[in-house]
């Protein structure tokens, strides 16, 4: 079996799983490549028909062609697509442009979140994140800490199982599931390449800059690039994978620790 | 029995502290001063950045003693950069000389030496320019910069614990630049780490002396400084609500470490160096090369660019060496020529103006006026200190003298904080090296 | 990235002063294996040194990219001989290894056991004996290395390899090969030397080729039942094929009632007419005919499986709380999920002593490894863990939560 092959098999089993379990979930889909990633794999899991939601948490300051995107693949793959807005706070003005963007990002995704879930009871939520994304995901879970175990959450099993330990990000009351943790960002793009997905064309580049991620326009800043198609955008992660592994181990220490002053404005 | 608690939070500006403590964004803080505890501004190193600063806290000495005087250096007789660690440092720290492992020597262990009676345990958490983390008695986990989290450890029984909670030495500033919001989230979830290994060390090691320091605050300032007292800033509440959790982890250990030892132990928070907001970057080495003291050439890494001709060069973030034949394989400064060219430098250094016709540079130290000890040939033999908004950078790359960056906050040196008993007072205002001291006078009575 | 060739996983235990990234480095050179990159890098090295020295270097490097810990490195440490291919599994530390084995997030199918013949069985020797011999390890070799100390003496090697087979015999391990090496001069390791003529066995890479592969994918079917759907008025059912294959009109026993039951068809998204699926796969198939179908039950493709409701298997338990004899848990074994009682240890291991006790305990504690007999409920099906692992392999819970993971031998 071939690699994305068995990252593919891992994933349906998981939401399969974690169907079973909870019964009443939905998948949190933020149209960035990895969540669209989550939802195809959603869909094979459940061969075209899904019995959950699929939850968008619209900010109303995502970029144009993020909208565009989404009311198209709701639309072809036959989506219960719900979209959580916090009208009342949109209404009353509230944006990242205006006042604090804790609030901001409080309201408008968070405390929308929050209201999707106590309106449809929802006792899990799918979502895209992946392992390599960040240092602080290195450990993460397939399902998160509190109630129920499955095996194949045991690779997982590091002391926090029985620890306090909570982050800020994990407030809501409800599991939060993982299924493609273990796909890299590169799996991510070799697989998209191959299941032929549609993606936000923000990705590739456009005038020498493209989007390493996507969220609300305040936020988000593009990257130097002139990857336009997906092959490029690989080599590119590729090369700089590769530039970061050879050389000798001190010369190594070397180079991380200027990356590492660089970024603080040093050198 | 002798127990001291020092919290170390990198770059807190003292009037930025004060600022929070009277508008009631850190009641904790306020509480503990009224409880035998005084709040003091004081001086960070010169140059006023973390390994120097810190580095001048641990072993109580200055750069001419402990020779660390930047991130970068140039190696000996050379033009190779390189970036000192702990191994670099020529003075032992006051975990060294307390758990009398110290194998240097430095004014300050000469002093106190026979007056400690015997060994003391150190727990010596995230402290900055402690990497790689040298053999000691007690604990020790490196603070940035460390890359490898193994050798950040001693001893290495520690490792497991750290591992299994996904400690993380530091953020991740380059991600800054992508995606801010993201970046700020993350700064809270490594605080939570940071914390719970901190409350994890504190409640499980013995130890006589814990020292734990806060480095996100240093992240933080970096990027969100401007939000630091700006309503209308998008991350202001995100700031204060940082500095709100700090409040409560502040008072979490205070409260633990009192109840423990009966209010008996000695206590003590402090930062490296304080923070303002940047309004312009500063290229010392475009203005040298402008005023006709520098000239680089365009084939080499770094110095290696420097030319002949070249009669000075600046290291981060405003240190400038003159390019003396005695010192520099293609030096040719004489000795006798070294006085009139640093006045002359001196005078040219104090014409740089801003937009405004501002002052760029406030205080202009010659070595000998600030480094004293066996490492003061290798120091600078100018150090420049800016005027609060423009931030000296060292980049041999710039084609502008001034120019912006994403950097909101910039490193300042008169305006650092100590906490400490209200017994303790001083004459002049203190130097961060000034401090250690009189926490080596606590265990030496 | 190359598509994967199947690659025998092994692993490399022993003392860690006792050869081990000596060994690997040497394995990865011998066989022509040594990324480009790493070569240069240890050249240099080595070449600085003056020593030959430089096959610890290729360890080091891998140890350093695993501890950064901010990438995974999803790139594993391959080596190869003209048969086939072996990946080297991690194995940190004794309890991360057994962990990962019991729980299947890594999974050998030989191990190399390295001891320095100069030195002989030492604490962690022991510890990771005893780990390949609660696992069940059929497949050992054991390398007396650093032969070149002990003057590649021929005596001391067969004292030496009494010694040892006589101390891995009492753990239930029967090594099928006992080399003498010496990974730093690369004596015996791809090459038989001239220094160890006296030696008529075969070199490391002989020895691995002797070794059979699991091959689950040629085993018998398993496939347990992990959900029903109803789509288009038929009831799908769901899982994951653990061992085998599955053809289309296939029959099988519906287990654990034993009833016959044929493959009407096969279905995965946008794809019709899949005639076969294989080993990892997760799947939905259709029965004929309406038949009664649960989570739990399993699709088996013959009866060679084990069913009870007392089964002895081999725990470690992981839950600070000790474990007091006759406390009720839950048995959860692929998507088997049954109520149990632990009715008797056979023995416990001391990690203090590095012995299996044989004194009739009434506790587990903490990171103890202990032979038990497990007392369920109803019945159900399992295989032993070294012939298809997922169906060797179970989870003990309390209070939904983990506390203890085992294997049947």
């Amino acid at each position: 079996m071939d690699h994305l092959t068995r990252l593919e098999n891992k994933s349906i089993y998981i939401i399969r799983e974690a169907y079973y379990q909870f019964k009443n979930i939905a998948m949190l889909w933020s149209v960035g490549k990895d969540s669209t990633t989550l939802l195809w794999l959603c869909r094979k899991a459940f061969f075209g028909h899904l019995p959950f939601p699929i939850i968008h948490i619209d900010t109303s300051y995502k970029f144009l062609e993020m909208y565009q995107f989404r009311d198209e693949r709701a639309k072809e793959w036959n989506l219960n697509l719900l979209i959580a807005k916090n009208e009342e706070k949109l209404k009353g003005g509230m944006g990242p442009g205006q006042g604090s963007k804790l609030d901001c990002c409080n309201e408008l995704k968070t405390n929308a979140l929050k209201s999707v879930i106590k309106k449809y009871h929802l006792k899990a939520i799918l979502l895209g994140i992946r392992r390599d994304e960040h240092g602080i995901r290195a450990k993460e879970r397939y399902f998160s800490p509190r109630d129920s175990q499955f095996k194949w959450d045991y690779e997982n099993q590091p002391a926090e199982l029985w620890d306090q330990y909570q982050s800020m990000v994990e407030e809501e009351e409800h599991f939060r599931i993982h299924p493609i943790l273990h796909f890299t960002e590169f799996d991510i793009w070799n697989y998209v390449k191959r299941e032929e997905l549609p993606i936000v064309p923000l990705y590739f580049s456009k005038n020498g800059k493209r989007f390493r991620s996507i969220g609300c326009v305040p936020c988000c800043s593009p990257i130097d690039s002139n990857a336009q198609t997906i092959d490029e955008i690989v080599e590119e992660i590729r090369i700089s994978k590769t530039s970061e592994r050879s050389g000798r181990a001190q010369d190594k220490e070397n180079i991380y620790t200027m990356q590492k002053l660089r970024a603080l404005g040093y050198m | 029995m002798k127990k001291a608690f020092i919290i170390g939070i990198d770059g807190v500006p003292h009037s930025l502290l004060s600022t929070y403590i009277e508008n009631g964004i850190m009641p904790n803080l306020k509480k503990i001063l009224s409880q035998g505890l005084a709040l003091h501004q004081i001086n960070a190193s010169i140059p006023d950045i973390s390994s120097v600063s810190w580095t001048s806290f641990n072993t109580g000495v200055n750069p001419g003693e402990h020779g660390i005087y930047g991130f970068t250096d140039l190696k000996p007789d050379s033009y190779s950069l390189y970036f000192p660690n702990s191994k670099d440092i020529d003075a032992p720290t006051f975990w060294e000389i307390l758990g009398k492992t110290d194998q240097k020597t430095s004014t300050l262990v000469q002093k106190y030496h026979k007056k400690i009676s015997h060994p003391y345990r150190s727990t010596i958490f995230n402290v900055p320019h402690t990497y790689p983390a040298l053999p000691m008695n007690g604990i020790l986990v490196s603070g940035f910069v460390a890359i490898d989290l193994k050798k950040a450890i001693f001893p290495e029984s520690a490792y497991t614990y750290l591992n299994s909670i996904n400690y993380l030495i530091d953020v991740e500033a380059e991600k800054a630049k992508e995606d801010k919001m993201v970046f700020m989230k993350s700064l809270f979830e490594c605080f939570e780490i940071r914390k719970k290994a901190i409350s994890h060390f504190f409640k499980e090691e013995s130890w006589d002396l814990f020292f734990a320091c806060i480095t996100e605050t240093d992240r933080l300032h970096h990027f969100f400084f401007d939000a630091s007292n700006d309503k209308e800033n998008p991350y202001h509440e995100f700031f204060i609500r940082f500095y709100m959790e700090l409040d409560k982890f502040i008072k979490i250990l205070y409260e633990r470490f009192v109840q423990r030892y009966s209010g008996k132990g000695f206590f003590m928070v402090l930062s490296d160096h304080g923070f303002a907001p940047v309004k312009k970057e500063v290229y010392i080495n475009r203005f040298l090369e402008e005023k006709g003291f520098l000239f680089l050439k365009n084939e080499g890494n770094f110095y290696e660019r420097v030319e002949n001709k070249t009669k000075a060069f600046s290291l981060d973030p405003c240190r400038i060496y003159i390019h003396g034949k005695d010192i520099y394989p293609r030096g040719t400064v004489r000795k006798e020529e070294k006085t009139a060219l640093l006045e002359e430098m001196k005078k040219i250094l104090r014409g740089l103006k801003g937009e405004n016709g501002d002052e760029v540079i406030d205080k202009i130290f010659e070595k000998e006026e600030i480094y004293h000890g066996p490492h003061t040939r290798m120091a600078p033999d100018l150090v420049c200190l800016p005027k609060d908004g423009y931030d000296l950078k060292g980049s041999l790359e710039k084609k502008e003298i001034f120019g912006y960056n994403i950097f909101k906050g910039m490193h300042t040196w008169h305006d650092a904080f100590c906490i400490i008993p209200e017994n303790i007072s001083f004459s002049q205002k203190p130097s961060i090296d000034n401090l250690t001291e009189y926490m080596i006078q606590y265990y030496s009575q | 990235m190359d598509q994967e060739e199947h690659a025998l996983p092994i692993v490399i235990v022993g003392h860690v002063d006792h050869g081990k990234s000596t060994l690997i480095g040497r394995l990865l050179y011998d066989t022509d294996c040594l990324p480009p990159d790493k070569y240069s890098e240890i050249q240099k090295s080595s070449e600085m040194l003056g020593r030959e020295v430089e096959f610890a270097f290729v360890m080091d490097c891998f140890e350093e990219e695993r501890s950064r810990g901010i990438t995974i490195d999803t790139t594993q440490t391959f080596f190869k001989t003209p048969k086939r291919r072996y990946v080297i599994i991690d194995a940190p530390g004794h309890k991360e290894f057994l962990k990962n084995m019991i729980t299947g997030s890594s999974q050998a199918e030989a191990a190399l056991l390295i001891i320095d013949a100069f030195e002989g069985i030492q604490d962690q020797t022991r510890r990771h004996a005893y780990i390949l011999g609660m696992l069940g390890f059929k497949q050992v070799c054991v390398l007396l290395n650093k032969i070149d100390l002990v003057e590649y003496s021929q005596d001391k090697f067969i004292q030496l390899k009494v010694e040892v087979t006589d101390f891995l015999n009492q753990l239930n391990i029967h090594p099928t090969f006992i080399l003498p090496i010496s990974a730093i001069h690369g004596d015996n390791v791809a090459k038989p030397s001239e220094k160890i003529s006296w030696f008529d066995g075969p070199t490391v890479l002989q020895a691995l080729d002797t070794f059979y592969e699991l091959k689950v994918e040629e085993k018998p079917l398993r496939f347990p039942i992990q959900d029903i759907y109803q789509m288009d008025g038929k009831k799908i059912l769901v899982g994951r094929i653990e061992s085998g294959h599955l053809a289309k009109g296939e029959s099988l026993f519906l287990l654990p009632e034993k009833k016959k039951v044929v493959v009407k068809s096969i279905k995965k998204f946008l794809e019709k007419d899949v005639p076969t699926v294989h080993f990892e796969e997760s799947v939905g198939i259709c029965l004929k005919g309406r038949q009664k179908v649960r989570r739990g039950q399993i699709l088996s493709g013959d009866l060679s499986f084990m069913i009870s409701d007392r089964i002895n298997a081999n725990i470690f338990w992981m839950d600070p709380i000790p474990y007091q004899m006759g406390g009720p848990l839950l048995f959860r074994c692929v998507t088997q999920e049954v109520p149990c009682r632990i009715e008797k240890i056979h023995k416990k291991f001391d990690p203090a002593s590095m012995e299996w006790v044989k004194e009739d305990a009434s506790s587990i504690l903490g990171a103890e490894v202990a032979d038990i007999l497990i007392h369920l409920e109803s019945q159900v099906i399992v295989d032993p863990f070294n012939d298809i692992p997922e169906m060797g392999r179970f989870v003990l819970e309390k209070g939904r939560r983990p506390v203890a993971g085992g294997i049947i031998l």
